[in-house]
């Protein structure tokens, strides 16, 4: 091999070596696009604790300082976060069906009173995701998704390309199972039974309730959380719902057992033995 | 995109058991403190211009919800402080309230409730009104 052709060769080698140069040139904007972190097979990795219904970014005393529900009051001008038992603001109305419709405003016009969370019943999905006042925590493998909640001390466990089980018991969290679309998480819900509230004072539903919720993980800080709720027992289309998680790093979830010290159905009681006006016109 | 300002309660009632109408702020020695799930209570002596005391009850934010707002339990708020509470009196006409903002001894302010409206539906139900 003569000198010149040698020469070459090693140029030619180590060009080889290199990363081709339009490949380096997509990885750049790509990563500062999607700027979070994912798993080996470059899923999103959704694993950490998080806030829902809060756009507020920073830990938990960050993020929560404002003067509504969980807030810390130190800076008045900053936002609340979403509860499970109003309806969620500016946005439309669950579209119930006329008969469902009344029902679910006999619940609003006893304020409630028959809220099955407030029996220490599981509180349900989506009630339990769009919760802002208590942290949640998402662990994630490949097989599995693990989703722990403060509230209640509820946990789902999402089977990761699976079908559900035909002898499904119908119960409070239902069934869930999970699949990818490009980088969101779909999971898909169903065998629940008819004893939890969507989302909303009297938000009640049957067991045909199928539940859709989407995860976006759009950068470090935030998922995009939507969710569909289809029941033709109750709803007259599907009733969807676009909400956030927020991360939360350094928050802890707290154990909560509801049964502790469950007081209010008994005064729920009174008041309805003394005749004691608390109804809304 | 708009985060929605609803500030209620995930669990119980406020409009049921409680006035919003009925605001009250009472300042008296602590006797009792229950971090309790799925709400706390804590407990005041409170005495009236005639000198008679009467033991009042307020209810609050679960555990893991004041440790969350900066409660430290055992230390911000102890049997025997001199507290001053502001929050709404149960609809019962009982020595019972709902607490929201508490003076503690050492004259910090803290949130030991929500506002007033938790829980109970709020101003706008979920289905609209024909």
């Amino acid at each position: 091999m003569s000198q010149v052709m040698r020469v070459l060769l090693s140029f030619a080698l180590v060009l080889m070596a290199l990363p081709p140069a339009p490949v380096a040139a997509q990885t750049t904007p790509a990563k500062k696009k999607n700027s979070f972190p994912r798993v080996r097979d470059g899923k999103p990795n959704l694993t950490g604790v998080w806030q829902g219904g809060s756009t507020a970014r920073g830990t938990w005393e960050e993020a929560n300082r404002g003067t509504g529900l969980g807030g810390t009051g130190l800076d008045p001008a900053a936002p609340g976060v979403l509860s499970s038992s109003d309806r969620p603001a500016n946005r439309e109305p669950a579209p119930y069906q006329p008969w469902a419709a009344a029902k679910v405003m006999e619940s609003y016009k006893i304020r409630g009173i028959d809220d099955p969370a407030a029996r220490c019943l599981p509180p349900g999905v989506p009630r339990t995701p769009l919760l802002g006042l208590f942290p949640t925590q998402i662990v994630q493998t490949p097989e599995l998704i693990v989703i722990l909640y403060e509230y209640m001390g509820m946990s789902r466990v999402i089977r990761m390309n699976a079908k559900h089980p035909d002898d499904t018991i119908p119960s409070y969290m239902g069934d869930s199972t999970g699949h990818w679309e490009g980088d969101t998480l779909v999971v898909d819900s169903t065998g629940f039974n008819d004893k939890t509230w969507l989302i909303g004072t009297g938000t009640f539903h049957t067991e045909a309730l199928h539940v859709t919720e989407r995860y976006t993980r759009v950068d470090k800080d935030r998922i995009d959380y939507d969710v569909t709720m289809e029941d033709p027992g109750v709803l007259t289309k599907p009733w969807v719902i676009h909400s956030n998680l927020m991360l939360r790093e350094g928050t802890r979830l707290q154990e909560y057992v509801c049964a502790e010290n469950n007081v209010d159905p008994g005064h729920y009681e009174d008041l309805l033995k003394n005749g004691i006006k608390f109804t809304r016109p | 995109m708009l985060c929605a300002t609803a500030p209620l309660l995930a669990h119980h009632s406020f409009g049921a058991e409680y006035d919003a109408n009925k605001p009250i702020t009472l300042t008296g020695v602590v006797t009792k403190v229950e971090w309790t799930n799925p709400h706390s209570f804590f407990y005041v002596d409170v005495k009236d211009d005639n000198g008679n005391v009467a033991n009042w009850k307020f209810e609050g934010y679960p555990p893991g919800v004041l440790y969350r707002t900066g409660w430290k339990r055992d230390v911000t708020m102890k049997p025997g402080d001199t507290v001053k509470v502001f929050g709404w009196q149960a609809r019962d006409g009982t020595h019972w309230a709902h607490s929201r903002e508490v003076t503690v001894a050492d004259g910090k302010k803290l949130f030991f409730g929500p506002p007033a409206g938790t829980g109970d539906g709020g101003n706008t139900p979920a289905v609209d009104v024909k």
